[in-house]
């Protein structure tokens, strides 16, 4: 690739990035380091440093972000290669369920959690049932070891980031190198530490560099254990202050440092190993049919993980069914009336064709942009696309409440954003930008990880053919990282549909509600606004569910999701 | 294609329900509405959906006008001020009046007064119509500028309170039997450190009418000081053992908190479900929740009351925006809310005349001429005049006004920054049977006596943010060194005793 297309990409993506993403967190961080009067200073900085509870809380933020991340790989790694490696029973269904964790709908996802760990909830009623717990002294599950119990959720939510970016991996591996292994004489494990796992290490930083910034920043799930003392809840809890206290914009910024810091340490030591030289895959991989005990216990192994991983769900779903659940395993009274109450709610449907039109286009700008980024960091040999790749990952880091009062503030009138308000106040084109720029990260991880295993000489070929750049992209480079951008585009997509910070700040106006902000708005109905909340939430669910899975199924027709 | 079709179907099936399911509106669609009415409120959905219902009834019944109330709810008090904050300043720079909205309704007196009079700026409110055209209503046998020592509206007219409302505690049976407690009367039975882990507390940092609770329960234990020594003589020493007492009934509540929230909702269903036991929720909350846990019996295992003494009757403003683009309308909201029917429709039973369309609201009229029996036999609560039953508590501001900012962010600063420590040293306080010295050492407040925070502390009511900040950090490290060493005596005490 000529550097020229790489400047003027690097160029455009930067400016862009710098304008729409940049501009805000930095009007809004800058809090953290104007003085008052005008001028700048760190005293603010020195002051969180010099804090033990922000300390503290930052410490946490980083164990949290470390062990989470270990333990959703070591969740992931076995289910990508399972399903890698083997075909077992109902392999082509349990592959996609594993997916559906990811769609927890905001707000009512927490206190689904709650119906079911809860002193009062479903886990002590059946323990107390089979005689394992007095009902005199039920276990407080979510006030004792809090940091384990937020590790598994974050765990059991974010797997699928990590399984779909190793499953994508596996699938550019070049069965050839594991061949030849075997050939050789080399025993299943030392095939596995010598070629699997070295080669697909690309998708392991790609998926782990996300889920560690995702898991060091998550600020939902340590609310549902009431965790305070975490540099995220920190945040949250100091922006809301009223005294208008700066100090969190400080921690606000001393977390993008770290997780910038902590992503260009994984960037440098993949840079040390001989990875983005390895050829193309001259073969496909067949999976080994597995049969009898070892090919239930492969498929039992899914099964758990679903299971553990859909208890939130589960608890959304029987909570909007429920007329009341307390002390027992399941609802005793089940009822659809709040259904019939959410759906009907001159809120909603507005909400749906507003939340697929704002998700559908950022996902589609992330596509583009997404793309062209990648592009410039494993094609180019430009000096800036280092510093590109890693610009492009701050958005997981800055706080999303952060983020959208950065956006409210510039898009008032009279500020520079505002012509990104349309008539009557309408904030698609706002809405659109923070969604795409918020969610980018995963496309561009997604893509990075499809160039870095597709050889470049494929290209090259077709550019010395004649072919121009863009149909080489088209005709090449798509084609063979298609199921890396898919994997991208519905964790964008998904995402963006369920979207909770820039939705509550930024949709003022009901007629432009994201779906996100219904369901926040159902729930302070009085009485049943939690199972109002969690009716709509299971309707989202249904939906994203149906489009994820159909999506693996139509791909599936064409090789499977996630294989060239 | 077949694949896809499938799909395809399958989504615009699941679309298709609320399609179908669409419930009809009196309030016009935004395109074509005669009127459009933008109201700011923390108000929740219950309370959005029938006042926008019933007032666009009555707007066309007056003006024979449509009109669409286009509802802004950024979050609670916290977000609010800030789009108040961020949308004001933008309008100042270019020069503008206002920022497009133009009714802020609900969030609490404090938030009102401090939008009338912002530190930067000039004031938000605009003077209301209402009082010129309706004098009737503004008598003391309807809304009166002040009730037990709360302020209904302000002296320029500019915010009257649309409702009442009052703190109280919420609890669930189950878990008071489970833990061997009674039923609690007032503040200080939370107090009791059998409640440790399951008390739900609101974060006063966050919300000016959970600040105003906590201002009252210490203010509720200076005036029985008082009442203890009432010679004037005494008085000073009086205030300062009140004032000590507050604070150390905060510090009981704290150590024995779950947790600290700002959200209305999240007490009462936590309580309800019992994942906590007890907690701070105010009146409406608190009833609506109850009923919906109603038992076939007519009891509910959640239950609320108000506590005795140390909890006032507060009122719940609106107000018009400087620059509203629709002010006419605006007015007329306010005249609304005010009118009998709008008065009425807080507390009247859903499906009745002037009710409500779909659910009770719970909440109490500020209009005190209208709790006539006639009319409260049509209400939800009609057995409750919060006039009459207020108890004996009425706010003094004198005592603690002054220190409202600093009472605030020191619950921040001893009792939610340093939970950890706090839940350590109470744990093994209760361990060891509470002996004395450890406790001393917990509970010592010498360090906040009411003649250094009484008027407000310097420190913590600087404007200067790094000052503020170094000054909570100060008490903070200090608060948690005295918890950490009253863990250490209690677990000495433990260790030496053998047993507590």
């Amino acid at each position: 690739m000529k550097d020229r297309y790489a400047w003027s990409i690097w160029v455009l993506v930067t400016v862009l990035f710098g304008a729409f993403f940049i501009y805000p967190a930095v009007t809004i961080v800058g809090e953290a380091f104007g003085q008052k009067g005008g001028g700048w200073t760190m005293d603010y900085l020195f002051a969180v440093l010099q804090d033990p509870v922000y300390v503290e809380g930052l410490w946490n933020a980083l164990a949290l972000g470390v062990v989470s991340t270990l333990v959703t790989l070591a969740i992931a790694f076995p289910l990508a290669l399972f399903s890698h490696r083997y075909d077992f029973f109902g392999k082509n269904w349990l592959s996609v369920l594993v997916l559906v964790p990811l769609i927890l709908p905001p707000f009512v996802g927490a206190v689904g959690l709650k119906e079911m760990l809860g002193v009062d909830g479903a886990l002590n009623a059946l323990l107390i049932r089979c005689d394992w717990m007095e009902a005199a002294r039920p276990y407080d599950w979510l006030a004792q070891g809090r940091f384990m119990g937020i590790v598994i959720m974050n765990a059991l939510h974010l797997y699928p980031i990590l399984y779909m970016n190793i499953a994508a991996s596996l699938a550019n591996l070049d069965p050839a190198m594991e061949q030849a292994a075997e050939n050789l004489g080399c025993s299943p494990w030392r095939r596995f530490w010598k070629i699997t796992l070295p080669l697909t290490l690309p998708g392991v930083f790609a998926g782990a560099s996300i889920v560690f910034i995702w898991a060091f920043t998550e600020l939902g799930v340590p609310l549902v254990f009431d965790y305070s003392r975490v540099a995220p809840v920190q945040i949250y809890d100091g922006i809301k202050d009223l005294g208008g206290n700066p100090m969190p914009y400080a921690v606000v910024a001393i977390m993008l440092v770290i997780s910038a810091m902590v992503f260009a340490a994984s960037k440098w030591f993949l840079g040390r190993s001989p990875l983005g030289t390895s050829s193309r895959p001259k073969g496909r991989s067949h999976a080994r049919a597995l049969r009898g005990v070892k090919s239930l216990l492969v498929s039992a192994f899914f099964l758990v993980i679903f299971l553990f991983a859909s208890l939130p769900h589960a608890g959304v779903i029987l909570l909007s069914v429920s007329n009341d659940w307390y002390q027992t395993m399941v609802p005793e009274v089940l009822t659809i009336r709040h259904y019939d109450e959410a759906l009907r709610h001159s809120l909603v449907v507005p909400s749906i064709q507003n939340s697929l039109f704002y998700a559908s286009v950022a996902t589609l700008l992330d596509i583009v942009l997404g793309l062209a980024i990648a592009w410039v960091v494993v094609r180019s040999k430009i000096r800036g696309r280092a510093l590109l790749d890693s610009l492009v990952m701050l958005p997981l880091a800055v706080p999303g409440l952060v983020m959208a009062f950065g956006y409210l503030a510039l898009s008032q009138p009279g500020k520079p954003f505002a012509f990104l308000i349309g008539e009557q106040g309408n904030p698609a084109l706002l809405l659109i930008v923070a969604y795409a720029f918020r969610r980018l990260p995963y496309v561009v991880r997604s893509a990075v990880a499809g160039l870095q295993q597709s050889n470049p000489v494929l290209e090259e070929a077709a550019r010395s053919l004649g072919a121009t750049p863009v149909r080489a992209l088209r005709k090449i480079a798509l084609p063979l990282i298609g199921a890396n951008l898919a994997a991208g585009a519905i964790l964008a997509f998904a995402f963006a549909m369920l979207e909770v910070s820039d939705s509550l700040i930024l949709a003022q106006q009901s007629e432009h509600y994201p779906i996100t902000k219904a369901i926040y708005t159902l729930l302070s109905t009085l009485g049943n606004g939690v199972q109002l909340a969690a009716a709509l939430g299971a309707w989202a669910m249904l939906f994203l569910s149906v489009a994820i899975i159909g999506a693996a199924w139509i791909g599936g027709k064409r090789g499977g999701l996630f294989k060239v | 294609m077949k694949r896809i079709g499938v799909i395809f179907g399958l989504l615009a099936m699941i679309v298709a329900v609320p399609v179908i399911l669409q419930r009809e509106s009196a309030t016009a669609s935004p395109e074509s509405a005669e009127d459009r009415l933008v109201i700011l409120t923390p108000h929740n959905e219950s309370i959005r959906y029938e006042y926008g219902e019933a007032f666009a009834s009555w707007w066309r019944e007056k003006t024979g006008r449509s009109v669409y109330v286009d509802w802004r709810t950024p979050g609670g008090t916290a977000e609010i001020r800030k789009v108040l904050d961020a949308g004001f300043a933008a309008a100042e720079a270019r020069g503008a009046l206002g920022m497009g909205v133009d009714v802020f309704f609900g969030g609490g007196d404090y938030e009102f007064k401090t939008q009338h009079k912002p530190k930067v700026g000039l004031g938000r409110l605009v003077r209301l119509e209402v009082f010129d055209r309706h004098p009737e209503w503004f008598s003391e046998r309807g809304i009166s500028p002040y009730f037990s020592g709360e302020q209904y509206y302000n002296e320029e007219r500019t915010w009257v309170a649309a409702c009442l409302s009052q703190f109280g505690i919420c609890y669930n049976e189950d878990g008071l039997a489970r833990l061997g407690l009674e039923a609690p009367r007032s503040w200080s039975d939370l107090g009791d450190a059998r409640y440790a882990g399951y008390l739900a507390i609101a974060d006063p940092s966050k919300s000016g009418s959970v600040a105003r609770a906590f201002e009252l329960l210490i203010q509720d234990q200076m005036q029985q000081a008082i009442a203890e020594s009432p010679a004037p003589s005494e008085r000073e020493a009086a205030l300062e053992r009140g004032w000590a007492r507050g604070w150390q009934l905060i510090m009981r509540l704290c150590a024995n908190a779950r947790y600290f929230t700002d959200s209305a909702s999240k007490i009462p269903q936590d309580v309800g479900q019992g994942d906590a036991v007890a907690g701070m929720c105010v009146d409406f909350y608190g009833r609506s929740f109850s009923d919906e846990w109603k038992r076939a019996d007519g009891s509910s295992r959640l239950r609320w009351v108000a506590p005795a003494g140390g909890s006032s009757l507060s009122g719940d403003p609106i107000a018009v925006l400087r620059g509203a683009p629709n002010a006419r309308v605006a007015q007329a909201f306010v005249e609304f809310v005010l009118s009998d029917h709008g008065q009425h429709l807080w507390n009247a039973k859903p499906g009745g005349e002037q009710g409500p369309k779909e659910k009770a609201l719970r909440r109490m009229p500020v209009r005190r001429d209208l709790y006539t029996a006639e009319r409260m036999q049509q209400w939800t609560d009609g057995e409750v005049n919060p006039y009459e039953v207020t108890g004996s508590f009425v706010y003094q501001p004198e005592l603690t006004t002054k220190a409202f900012g600093t009472i605030r962010s020191l619950v921040r600063v001893i009792g939610i920054d340093s939970h950890e420590e706090m839940k350590h040293a109470w744990k093994a306080l209760r361990e060891a049977g509470f002996p004395q010295e450890a406790t001393q050492v917990f509970f010592d407040v010498s360090e906040l006596s009411y003649a250094q925070m009484g008027q407000g502390d310097a420190g913590l009511g600087s404007s200067d943010g790094l000052v503020v900040a170094r000054r909570a950090a100060e008490l903070g490290s200090k608060f948690r060194a005295q918890y950490r060493l009253a863990e250490k005596m209690a677990q000495q005490s433990l260790t030496k005793g053998g047993k507590p």
